[in-house]
């Protein structure tokens, strides 16, 4: 046992802190909200009525239906459209690449219920383009309800399945191609009965990915989704209640949600571990070969996909500038939103910025120290802090504000009301994200690099600031943006933790659209897109400059 | 410079006991290499010396001083890896400074020390070169300027040349020998080449799932290898099962099949009936042409020959004995004719060794 401990000293006290932070702040808020589900509303003794309740009520059980069909149908035009996109990107000569790679991600890290409420304020029911077709005879019914939610998932997910299976495409070793074109596969032969089975692993893992955020998003549909019961955000309303608060409901819907991506992920892991392909890839997989007119198709197509999903971003953007009396749309340049936005207070804006980098800080602190042990000392132990570290991946922004506000609205330790609590669901929510980040990093730093330093006479802990560390910081300093700017626009979460001088810009635009006052909407939406836009764009020089020098 | 005691070193990795009880005496300024297929314990055991394998049992000593207690920065061995391991965020020169900074050199000192080193490795003025500008070769001869340079006591280097072309192996082999020579520096060597073990090391340790089958000089490991295993992982050799017959002095006779065969025992223990394994080397075995009487003392076997295989300077060819057996010979003419042929073998060069437990 003793030498147990000391052999393992530095991954056992990593796997102590992270074990301790995420009891805390994570396990047992989610237990609150177990408990809350399974109590009756006066918490004397244990019962189910509450589940009998909300699964006897057609309304919600309409709820879990949407719910569920709504993601599956994400991710199934996710990959409709992520698949042919990827291919077209990693195998064909597509015009303007670079520029495409570049603009690939963006949707992932901007707020996609501001691409939700571009929608709206085009399609809705006194939308611009709707308003348009009216007035020259053509009946467009609005956007609202199952489909302009599929339509904003995709259009801000398809990412999720793009990335992975770009990666699968090129790491794809050509030998395994070539043999099947010389066993005399044709190449759509080739393409269906070798390449797709080896990147179809990628292509579900993908699509998993948006199933679960199609689940879990809370901003989307409190856009589109109107009076349709959606399980996010009847879960918000049980809990907050605008008649009455009801939290035992709430904790039955937020465990529904919990089940239902619970049950993706294992899916997920268990489709990852089965078909795991070792592809020998020598270099770089080379590009088809194709005419100019499939070439030219593959380019429109790939363009007119990144344009869809940019340019609701653009229009709300260019809208926020434009002159609004009320709640009426008048074509003349204006700053008058962005007056009417910081007329209070810039307040929101400094929160925003304040509270984001804080939490990006502690994921950033918490997650590096785990990605690293994770990737250095395989065992059971990191195993297991794998699992514990991920998990937070598994409950909705939702589910987890109502879980701190159950656990620590009152008793020993009592933080509803202040900037820690926002902080702290941010950085749980966000762990996740910076372990999988640092593990990736330090996957590719060879092993043996410290162990030479260490064998020329520096002391571990030295060898790794001195080593590891300038090895990561270009890695980990992307990771940080990310988490930054993908906290800055959650709204989820915040909706239930935030109190009134702890607003932040996405509560401003909630409540912009709860007001109807589209004038401070699209400008919060700006000042948010090039808070996320900004750093984005900044790291991306840095991590291409950093990358040369590491080749 | 310094000797290492290896003493009863073991190490298990859940079930496997990758490094079984080992003890090594290796010689001040000497080469010393671990041979053995792969898995066998190789690594794991100038690991431990290194120190990033912690052992289980047993000690290890540079000279007389215990050294499985310090921690690996402690220890002052330089370490080669397979992969080079250089430090790809630092020029070639800062590289090799690297260990000398760790151990607060002076500037000045540590600018011509390094200049030195780069120079032994055949890389003068390399020093402003980032990594990514090196090829393969040259990357892992700044790997060993960047583990002399620091003196250290042992260096260790594991299969540091699987990673290049045959004829720069070849070329670093001896390059690798002239620096350690130079150096008169203790070597503690890795690798599953046997080619690369007979040509470099004073003395070679063959070892099998963790343990050290044979410890000695080249020429002995392959002359005289100890048991069944090393005959046959060192070289090519044809291993026949026996059973001693007569023995006078270190002149047995061993009856394999039906024939006899005559061989030097070395002192070997093959007491009058005990059953053996006898390793015949290609060069201990010569065609016999048809008509001339084999050379006296040596015993004959009669085959049929089977495949031939053109090598250009050799042939190599098999011949079928008559209880079955498949022998491996080789000559520089190749073998005409008869289908039917005599195979003569050197008593002197038969090896008897242990039945195989
Ligand atoms: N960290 C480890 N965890 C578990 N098993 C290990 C570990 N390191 C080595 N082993 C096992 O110990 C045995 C010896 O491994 P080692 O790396 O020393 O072999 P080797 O002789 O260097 O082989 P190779 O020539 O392939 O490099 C192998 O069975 C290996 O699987
Ligand atoms: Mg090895």
């Amino acid at each position: 046992m003793r030498t147990f401990v000391s052999r393992n000293a530095f991954p056992l006290g990593i796997a102590v802190v992270a074990t301790a932070f995420l009891g805390l702040f994570f396990l047992y808020p989610v237990l609150k909200v177990f408990v809350s589900s399974v109590i009756t509303p006066d918490g004397a003794h244990f019962t189910l009525q509450n589940y009998k309740d909300v699964l006897g009520s057609g309304f919600f059980l309409q709820g879990l239906t949407n719910s569920l069909s709504i993601a599956a149908m994400a991710s199934f035009f996710s990959m409709l459209v992520g698949v042919p996109f990827a291919f077209c990107v990693a195998r064909l000569p597509i015009a303007g690449k670079p520029v495409l790679l570049a603009l690939t991600a963006l949707p992932l890290v901007l707020p996609s219920f501001v691409s939700a409420y571009a929608l709206v304020l085009m399609f809705g029911r006194a939308g611009i383009v709707t308003g348009f077709l009216r007035d020259i005879g053509i009946p467009f019914d609005s956007i609202y309800g199952v489909k302009g939610i599929v339509i904003a998932y995709t259009l801000t997910l398809y990412p999720y399945v793009v990335l992975p299976t770009v990666a699968a495409f090129k790491s794809l070793d050509v030998s395994v191609e070539e043999a099947a074109q010389n066993l005399g596969a044709s190449r759509g032969r080739m393409l269906r009965t070798v390449t797709l089975p080896l990147v179809l692993p990628s292509i579900l893992a993908g699509g998993l990915l948006v199933f679960i955020e199609g689940l879990e998003n809370f901003g989307v549909p409190f856009v589109l989704a109107e009076d349709r019961p959606i399980l996010a955000i009847e879960a918000y309303k049980m809990f907050v209640g605008e008649t009455a608060t009801n939290p035992s409901s709430a904790g039955v819907l937020g465990m529904l949600l919990i089940i239902c991506t619970v049950a993706a992920l294992l899916v997920q892991r268990g489709m990852l571990a089965q078909r795991r392909y070792a592809t020998g890839a020598r270099g770089a997989t080379p590009l088809i070969d194709v005419t100019p007119g499939v070439r030219r198709l593959a380019s429109i197509f790939c363009w007119f996909v990144i344009a869809a999903a940019l340019v609701p971003f653009a229009a709300v953007v260019l809208i926020s500038f434009l002159k609004f009396s009320g709640p009426v749309l008048q074509y003349q340049f204006s700053f008058s939103n962005f007056v009417q936005l910081f007329e209070r207070s810039y307040r929101p804006l400094g929160n925003t910025l304040l509270l984001s980098t804080l939490a990006a800080c502690v994921a950033t602190l918490i997650g590096v120290p785990i990605g690293y042990v994770l990737v250095r000392y395989r065992s059971r132990l990191s195993a297991i802090l794998d699992i514990v570290a991920t998990s937070p991946f598994a409950v909705a922004g939702t589910v987890l504000g109502i879980g701190l506000v159950m656990a620590f609205s009152s008793g020993f330790l009592i933080l509803t009301g202040t900037a820690l609590i926002l902080i702290i669901a941010y950085s749980v929510r966000k762990l996740p994200f910076a372990v999988r980040s640092a593990s990736a990093i330090v996957h590719q730093i060879d092993p043996s690099l410290e162990e030479a330093s260490i064998s020329l006479g520096v002391p571990p802990l030295q060898t790794f600031v001195r080593i590891m560390v300038p090895l990561m910081v270009g890695g980990i300093v992307g990771a940080f943006v990310l988490t930054f700017v993908t906290i800055a626009s959650e709204l989820s979460s915040t909706v239930v933790l935030y109190s009134g001088q702890w607003s932040t810009m996405t509560v401003l635009m909630f409540q912009a659209l709860e007001g109807n006052s589209p004038g401070v909407g699209t400008s919060a939406a700006t000042i948010l897109i090039l808070c996320t836009v900004l750093p984005v764009a900044l790291v991306y020089r840095l991590l291409r400059r950093y990358e040369m020098s590491m080749l | 410079m310094t000797s290492i005691t290896i003493d009863k070193a073991a190490r298990t990795f859940g079930s496997v006991r990758a490094v079984d009880g080992i003890s090594l005496d290796v010689r001040d300024g000497e080469f010393f290499t671990l041979l053995g297929p792969s898995g066998c314990g190789k690594t794991t055991l100038l690991r431990m010396v290194a120190g990033f394998c912690p052992l289980d049992e047993g000690r290890i000593l540079f000279g007389d001083a215990r050294i499985d207690t310090l921690p690996a920065h402690k220890r002052n061995t330089g370490m080669v890896f397979q992969n080079y391991a250089v430090f790809p965020n630092m020029k070639v020169g800062d590289n090799v400074a690297y260990g000398l900074r760790a151990r607060n050199v002076s500037k000045a000192d540590t600018e011509r020390r390094v200049e030195a080193a780069l120079k032994l490795v055949q890389l003068g003025g390399y020093g402003t070169r980032w990594p990514y500008q090196l090829s393969g070769g040259q990357l892992q001869r700044v790997a060993i300027a960047r583990a002399i340079v620091i003196e250290p006591h042992v260096l260790l280097l594991d299969e540091p040349l699987s990673n290049l072309d045959a004829k720069l192996r070849v070329e670093m082999r001896s390059e690798i020998r002239r620096i350690q020579k130079m150096l008169g520096i203790t070597v503690l060597y890795v690798t599953h080449d046997q080619e690369e073990a007979l040509s470099m090391s004073d003395r070679i340790a063959v070892m099998r799932s963790g343990h050290v089958e044979q410890c000695a000089e080249p020429k002995v490991i392959y002359e005289q290898p100890a048991t069944a295993f090393v005959a046959n992982f060192v070289g090519t050799t044809n291993l026949l099962k026996g059973t001693v017959v007569t023995r006078t002095g270190n002149d047995v006779e061993v009856k394999v099949g039906t024939t006899g065969i005559k061989a030097d025992a070395h002192g070997a223990a093959a007491a009058v009936g005990q059953g053996v394994v006898l390793s015949l080397r290609p060069e201990a075995l010569r065609l016999v042409a048809s008509g001339e009487a084999p050379p006296p003392g040596w015993s004959t076997l009669v085959g049929t020959l089977g495949e031939t295989e053109y090598l250009g300077a050799l042939t190599r060819f098999q011949v079928k004995v008559a209880d079955g057996t498949v022998l491996q010979l080789m000559s520089l003419v190749p073998p005409q004719g008869d289908a039917q042929v005599t195979i003569a073998c050197d008593p002197s060069r038969v090896v008897v060794l242990p039945e195989d437990a």
